[in-house]
């Protein structure tokens, strides 16, 4: 029915850039530790772990220490649940822009994901340190596998931030569902104990969990020096369908944003 | 030459109360069940606009105005009808979009002015420009939240008239500025003009549209009133209110030179008002310790048994200074 031309000789490319360094430069304005809470997070939430079952409930993690056991997979899972609760929200936050102003309204969640690889990048960082201090054995093209890795995982974060920014314009409930949902997928992931804990008849379904086939690749990777698991190709699957519904239901409902919010 | 821009038949509607949406509206695009409520900003509004015009559009609050510009930039869709925007363009709708209060003047320059649809490499080399129009170069490395409210419209509205738009959509937002600012402002918006932009301009301030805009629309309740030149339109503005003052009774109707009327009765209608100096000539301008009389014409629409007429003389932000009422003052207007 209605057909809206103009020509838009300039791209958004540069668009996506400034607001993602806006949401990094404004995160840590005006904060003494600045970038460091990168590190501290999951360092914090490693280490209160690491007491628990490595003095209270011992769990056997072969020859890798746990700490590094379970930073390994932390770091991960944090670049994807604070990424999630972040897109969430950016449409909602955004709402004087989303009235006023029109670009295309992706760029809001693109960039709130963006702007926590930022953290995930200096969290890594940490990671190789460790895992060159822990002599773990390097397998070069599972080195070079990492990137799939990531993107695989960003791929779902992003289906699901499409999905739950589009319908928390319309709910305000969804940004509490995504919050319980992150909390309980984590015991749902091997971050905190090893698959081999999980009953074997299990894993069928366990797999279903695309971030399970992710977090042990990354474990595969970086401390067996080996390559991807096999149950990344299922991931991969699952992540790819999520982003592509994620996609099609938010350019769906995008034009309604501006009306209801 | 093609037009820049084309609204033909044009209607608006949005959904009222405070219900959340169902999920059926949401996914079901548009075709919304009957048992919820719309109010139609728009109806049937058709205009076109050629590469250079500027056009005018005035209206009470509610008039449709906004809606014309959120449409016109994309931010909303019609519900009804087609629209054609050919060619870039910038919107002030809100000065200083995406400002954030911690980052500084110069990252906000760059945040507003992507933000607009320029490239990073258009911001810098036009950068100097803007600072230099905004009259910050002292603040430029200082948060904006340190910024006075003046300093902050003039950084927005400067890196806004310096994306170099094609067709600029401008709404009630210079109301903000000093009155020097503002001039720079008009001044601006006539050079883009001359350089063949393309102009709308939404404002209650009729002495500004006039300045600027050789044509005008007249919005009223969502419809097209009045289309045409802009003094024709300021004037036609003042019928339309004064008409619509019969209808409802409690609107007040804005004239030129800051009289207004107010008709509290379907019964009456103010033909005019006139302020008279002691030798009857009409004037706006009094010296202390002069008389002033007021003269109305009231055309009595119904028999009326003891009406009562009032007279406010009110400060530009709307204290009064003084009023008094026949009846307080205990006169008996002839008996009609």
């Amino acid at each position: 029915m209605q057909r809206l031309t103009r020509t838009f000789p300039f791209g958004y490319r540069d668009l996506l850039v400034a607001w993602t360094l806006r949401i990094i430069r404004a995160r840590y304005k005006q904060s003494v530790l600045g970038g460091l809470w990168a590190i501290i997070q999951p360092a914090a939430t490693v280490a209160i772990f690491t007491i628990i079952f490595t003095l209270f409930i011992p769990i056997d993690t072969g020859n890798i220490p746990y700490i590094l056991f379970s930073y390994t997979a932390m770091v991960p899972w944090l670049l994807f649940s604070s990424s999630i609760s972040d897109m969430v929200d950016s449409i909602v936050i955004n709402m004087h822009l989303v009235t006023k102003i029109y670009f295309p309204r992706e760029i809001f969640v693109v960039a709130a994901m963006l702007a926590r690889l930022m953290d995930f990048a200096i969290a890594f960082g940490i990671l190789v340190l460790l895992i060159l201090f822990n002599r773990a054995p390097v397998n070069p093209w599972g080195w070079l596998s990492l990137p799939v890795l990531v993107v695989i995982q960003l791929s779902l974060s992003l289906g699901l931030g499409l999905f739950g920014a589009a319908l928390n314009v319309f709910y305000r409930d969804i940004k509490h569902v995504f919050t319980l949902a992150l909390q309980l997928w984590f015991y749902a992931t091997p971050i905190i104990y090893p698959i081999n804990l999980v009953p074997t008849h299990f894993h069928k379904f366990y797999f279903l969990n695309p971030m399970a086939g992710v977090i042990e690749s990354y474990r595969s990777i970086l401390l067996d020096g080996a390559l991807p698991t096999s149950n990344l190709l299922l991931s991969a699957v699952v992540s790819m369908s999520i982003l592509v519904f994620g996609y099609w239901f938010f350019r769906r409902v995008e034009h309604l944003f501006a009306d209801v919010i | 030459m093609d037009p820049s821009i084309v609204i033909n038949q044009v209607s608006k509607k949005y959904r009222i109360g405070r219900g959340l949406p169902g999920i059926r509206t949401i996914f079901k695009l548009g075709n919304s069940s009957n048992d919820e409520k719309y109010h139609w900003a728009l109806r049937d509004l058709s205009f076109e606009l050629q590469p250079g015009e500027s056009l005018g559009i005035i209206g009470p609050n509610g008039a449709g105005k906004t809606t014309i510009l959120k449409l016109l930039s994309k931010v909303t869709y019609p519900t009804k009808g087609e629209i054609f925007v050919n060619g870039r363009y910038s919107s002030l709708i809100e000065l200083g979009a995406g400002f954030h209060p911690e980052l500084t003047g110069r990252e906000n320059i760059y945040l507003n002015g992507t933000i607009l649809g320029m490239r990073r490499g258009e911001i810098r080399s036009r950068f100097d420009q803007i600072v230099d129009f905004a009259g910050i170069d002292k603040y430029l490395d200082t948060p904006v939240k340190r910024y006075s409210s003046g300093m902050y419209a003039r950084l927005g509205f400067s890196v806004a008239v310096h994306v170099d738009p094609e067709i600029l959509l401008v709404d009630e937002v210079l109301a903000v500025g000093d009155v020097a600012f503002r001039t720079r402002c008009y001044e601006r918006m006539l050079k883009l003009l001359e350089n063949g932009t393309t102009l709308i301009f939404v404002s209650h301030n009729f002495s500004a549209v006039q300045r600027v805009c050789s044509r005008c629309l007249v919005l009223y309740g969502g419809k097209l009133a009045f289309e045409g030149n802009t003094a024709e339109a300021i004037a036609e503005y003042s019928n339309i209110l004064r008409r619509a003052a019969v209808d409802s009774s409690l609107t007040d109707t804005q004239e030129n030179g800051g009289l207004s009327k107010r008709v509290m009765t379907h019964g009456a209608v103010i033909e005019s008002v006139q302020i008279l100096q002691d030798k009857g000539q009409s004037t706006l301008t009094f010296s202390k310790g002069d008389t002033a009389l007021v003269r109305m014409n009231v055309r009595f629409v119904e028999a009326a048994t003891s009406p009562v007429f009032a007279c406010t003389v009110r400060q530009a932000d709307g204290g009064i200074v003084y009023d008094f009422t026949t009846h307080w003052a205990n006169l008996t207007p002839p008996r009609l």
